[in-house]
């Protein structure tokens, strides 16, 4: 039994709504239910591949208006990731250790590759639109 | 998958278009002896820096199968570069 139907049966038992308006509460979410599941399915099928970088730049200085088209697959950057772990426990000190007299606080052995790869699972969700009279920039994942 | 094939294409204002298709396996073919002393190279340095000479290799070759479906695409005024890796 769902949350909420438990929910609208409680509220029943407790006396705030009668049994018509239970009953017109579960027939919603019944009619919820399917419509979330085929969400899900949806998403799942339609996991993106790629992440697009496009790039619009308008015609300023009269020599044509300029576009800038990156398609990057999803599996290249995950297995950069990947890659990354390789780097020797040496060359991660020193770089942490120039990082830190550069006035950048971050300890990159700190940073696990399971971390890297959960943020790249997560690039599906990110869209970023830059909008600007002398540019327009979209990065987002197909 | 690897990728099969490297589109070039490059467009000039009063220049004909130049277009570059690149065949990866026989030019990895031709290019075996080279990619050997490479390889070997690589293993030593994996060794020195102490790191499994197998995994960087699988790890190399996930990185090139990634690669395909990249495109680059870049326009400006009537000069453009397409760079397609399929």
């Amino acid at each position: 039994m769902s949350e909420q139907r438990r929910d609208v049966l409680q509220m029943l038992a407790e006396g705030k709504i009668n049994t018509d308006e239970a009953e017109r509460l579960i027939a919603a979410l019944d009619r919820e239910q399917p419509a979330m599941v085929s969400d899900v399915d949806t998403r799942l099928r339609t996991r993106p591949k790629y992440l697009r970088v496009v790039v619009n730049i308008p015609d300023t200085a009269d020599d044509g208006p300029a576009q800038v088209n990156v398609r990057v697959p999803l599996q290249l950057l995950r297995a950069g990731v990947r890659l990354a772990s390789l780097i020797p426990p040496q060359a991660l000190e020193h770089a942490t250790d120039k990082l830190h007299q550069s006035g950048v606080p971050i300890d990159l052995s700190q940073l696990k590759p399971e971390q890297l790869e959960e943020l790249i699972e997560h690039l599906d969700d990110m869209t970023v639109e830059v909008d600007q009279p002398d540019a327009k920039v979209h990065v987002f994942c197909e | 998958m690897m990728p099969q094939l490297i589109t070039i294409s490059i467009r000039q204002p009063r220049r004909k278009a130049f277009r570059l298709w690149i065949p990866l396996l026989p030019l990895l073919l031709v290019l075996s002896p080279v990619l050997v002393i490479v390889l070997t190279a690589g293993v030593v340095a994996c060794l020195g820096y102490r790191i499994n000479p197998a995994r960087a290799l699988w790890m190399a070759w996930r990185l090139l199968c990634g690669l395909r479906g990249t495109r680059v695409d870049v326009e400006h005024g009537r000069t453009a570069v397409l760079v397609a890796i399929r």
